[in-house]
């Protein structure tokens, strides 16, 4: 098949055979980072601008990383240091990018849709999501999949079980989709007022049990808890979440026998998870961490490097 | 003089079936019949079965005028709404400074008087700068023409100045429009609770905002026998509140926009979040939608009111939560709505539809002191405030070439079957796209 996508925006632009190929695609360029000169010219000559509206460092590292591998030249965009706080508007931001002659834009915003945005006012650089608001991240579900497919061989009939704050979890919207899209399910757990009222529309089953959630799943997925949800009043306090839906040993033994911990980062260790299984045999947190970069080189690579593929 | 040739005519009620001629003399209604002799020197347009109908009336515009006027203007505001069809607008006051004072009123009434389009009357507020503490000067306003008062935009914030006010008004002849929304459950809020905000990850507008805001009012006007209008119903639990009231006898009317009737959150989601969908109250789910309908056919829902909202571009053309709330829509409302009706619901009566444009909102104002004469109904020796209807006329929506100042709309491209033509005040036209007119007998 042909790789037909300049951008990616979400997931749910890629059908299953496409997110194969890219993930295929990734296995090979995650055999490049154990050489000793991991850097190829696959990209040489292109120029990739990050632009991060909001704090990220382990997202942004690992585009700059996949981007300097390929041998693109890498450009931070730094919004808290540009005209972005002086009041410019991202179409004009969009503009003057184009006008650099930038060729693909890494975009973190707080506004969803703002990728989509930018992407409509562009007429030819390529746009990557790397995460909107509480809408999406398809990079991280595409390195979460990556990670946990390699595992398993097959997603095919697997359960994932995705405990904690779902409302304003922009990761969890894109990883519903991408193991669905991969022929898993997934059950969500938490508080209900931590949930979107219409989960179904994601699409996954809520269970409000988080060791009810757990039953028959491959592997159990945490996210992080902000401090202030608390003093918002969606929950009590973090010892009383940690107590009701805090992953530990006991958790965990309720899933499938050797079920998998995963984590997209930072970790709030002993409010969502604790150091016992975020550090324990079953944990892939790391290696979610490593096959972000594979996964971000391979997008790159598929999307700006012209080729047709495998 | 000008004589309608071959006209169906709605009279604000019923939709006659066998073509009728209209003459037009001094402005008013001179004849009805069939086969009328066209009079020397006469101007005689051939309909060919277009509708003629009494004059669309409009409950609910923003002319953003004084204050805001790099969005539209009493001016541009009133030839933009003769061109949806409408021969009367009411402006709402959430203006800078907001309508709260006579003085105010008389501003936009004078200005309304002079535009070239539709007729433009003030809505006051009910409460001084619409911040909801103190009740306006709500007596001198409707002595310089306030048709309805509404703090729109937002809810009467306090329930004790809502009550206050509604008894205030009632011997004042004109009733408040509410604009039903509790603000403490969509503080945050961008889109539709349901599947818009899980799919978005938005804060949404729940349902049960609306419903507050509706049972509120429907309790007061229990309590006092006062009417309330509720404006831009959006959720079916909304509705039912208002069915429930007006099976109990209380004088509740409410009106339903256009892009409620029409879009969904489904469209939120397709557009991929574009600004140009953003609207308060939110674009429902079809459910919803199906409801409003459904709250058309059974007589629930009194009128349908455009809640023009124009903005400047650069107000609109960002990503969602950065967006502007509102959709301009007066040179498309009534065209989309009557593509809609053909699309999916022509087996239903055309009738409902031409009553709320017209006899449905007119019932809602204090007809006496209009500036216009029998507004909502057609008959021989009225005033010849009308509008002709063509079903069949096919055009796309090209906000550029609108009257408005709006340039930015949701419509934007869509093909639409059904649109209003001419439109006529007090016999004079102020708005037509029909083919030359044939000039002579």
């Amino acid at each position: 098949m042909t790789w037909t996508h300049h951008s990616l925006l979400d997931v749910d632009s890629l059908s299953r055979e496409e997110m194969e190929l890219l993930l295929d695609q990734a296995g090979h360029m995650e055999e490049l980072l154990d050489r000793p000169i991991k850097k190829v010219p696959a990209l040489r000559g292109k120029m990739v601008v990050n632009i991060f509206f909001e704090p990220s460092t382990r997202t942004r590292v690992s585009f700059e990383l996949a981007e300097k591998l390929l041998g693109a030249d890498a450009v931070n965009w730094s919004a808290a240091g540009s005209s972005t706080k002086k009041g410019e508007t991202l179409r004009d931001t969009a503009w003057t990018l184009e006008a650099m002659g930038a060729d693909a834009v890494v975009i973190r915003h707080g506004m969803p849709g703002a990728p989509w945005y930018l992407k409509s006012k562009l007429k030819r650089a390529s746009v990557f999501n790397a995460g909107d608001g509480a809408h999406a991240h398809p990079t991280q579900a595409l390195l979460d999949v990556y990670t946990l497919r390699k595992r398993l061989g097959s997603l095919d009939g697997r359960r994932v079980t995705i405990i904690g704050d779902v409302l304003h979890s922009r990761v969890v919207r894109s990883n519903v989709q991408a193991f669905t899209t991969l022929g898993a399910s997934v059950v969500l757990s938490g508080p209900r007022t931590l949930m979107p009222r219409e989960v179904e529309a994601l699409p996954a089953t809520y269970e409000p049990d988080p060791h009810r959630a757990v039953e028959g799943s491959d592997a159990v997925y945490l996210l992080r808890i902000q401090k202030e949800r608390a003093e918002q009043g969606l929950f009590p306090s973090e010892d009383e979440y940690h107590r009701r839906y805090g992953a530990d040993r006991e958790l965990l033994a309720r899933a499938k026998e050797g079920a998998f911990v995963m984590h997209p980062g930072p970790m709030n260790r002993g409010v969502e998870i604790a150091s016992v299984l975020a550090d324990g045999p079953e944990s892939l947190i790391l290696e979610q961490v490593r096959s972000g970069v594979a996964v971000r080189m391979a997008l790159l690579y598929l999307c700006l490097g012209g080729g047709s593929g495998s | 003089m000008i004589v309608l040739k071959k006209a169906r005519l709605f009279d604000g009620q019923s939709l006659g079936d066998e073509p009728v001629d209209i003459l037009i003399d001094q402005g008013r209604i001179g004849a009805i019949g069939e086969r009328l002799k066209v009079p020397e020197g006469a101007q005689r347009l051939d309909l060919g079965g277009k509708i003629v109908a009494p004059g669309f009336i409009d409950l609910h515009g923003h002319f953003r005028d004084p204050g805001q006027t790099w969005r539209e203007d009493i001016a541009s505001g009133s030839l933009a709404a003769a061109a949806g069809g409408y021969v009367l607008a009411v402006a709402m006051p959430n203006t800078e400074p907001p309508l709260d004072t006579a003085a105010l009123v008389r501003y936009v009434r004078e200005r309304g008087a002079a535009a070239r389009g539709a007729l433009v009357i003030p809505a006051g507020c009910v409460s001084k700068g619409r911040r909801g503490r103190e009740m306006a000067e709500m007596g001198s306003m409707v002595q310089e023409g306030a048709v309805l008062f509404t703090d729109d935009g937002s809810p009467v914030r306090s329930t004790h100045l809502f009550r206050q006010a509604m008894l205030y008004c009632q011997d004042l002849g004109v009733r408040i429009m509410e604009h039903p929304e509790e603000l403490e459950l969509t503080g945050k809020a961008q889109v539709n609770e349901g599947r818009c905000s899980a799919i978005s990850g938005m804060t949404g507008f729940p349902e049960t905002a609306e419903v507050l805001g509706v049972t509120r009012a429907v309790a007061l006007a229990r309590e006092l026998g006062c009417p309330v209008h509720l404006t831009h119903l959006s959720t079916a639990r909304a509705l039912e509140e208002v069915r429930l009231a007006k099976e109990e006898g209380l004088a509740v009317t409410c009106d339903v926009t256009p892009h409620h009737l029409v879009m969904s959150e489904e469209e939120v989601l397709k557009s991929g979040l574009s600004g140009l969908y953003k609207v308060n109250p939110p674009l429902r789910s079809p459910a919803d939608l199906a409801a409003l309908w459904d709250g058309l056919w059974d007589g629930t829902v009194d009128a349908i009111a455009t809640d023009h909202a124009p903005y400047h571009a650069d107000e609109k053309d960002l990503p969602f939560q950065e967006a502007a709330f509102g959709i301009a829509a007066y040179e498309c409302a009534v065209a989309a709505v009557l593509d809609r009706w053909r699309v999916n619901h022509d087996h239903r009566p055309l009738e409902t539809l031409l009553t709320a444009l017209t006899s449905g909102p007119a019932r809602i104002l204090p007809l006496e002191s209009l500036p216009l004469e029998g507004l909502g109904r057609l008959v021989q020796g009225g005033q010849a405030n009308l509008t002709v209807l063509d079903l069949n006329r096919v055009g796309r929506v090209d906000p550029l070439q609108w009257r408005s100042k709006a340039r930015l709309t949701p419509y934007q491209g869509h093909s639409l079957r059904g649109w209003p033509v001419l439109t006529m005040i007090q016999g004079r036209v102020v708005f037509s796209a029909l083919e030359e007119a044939t000039a002579g007998g």
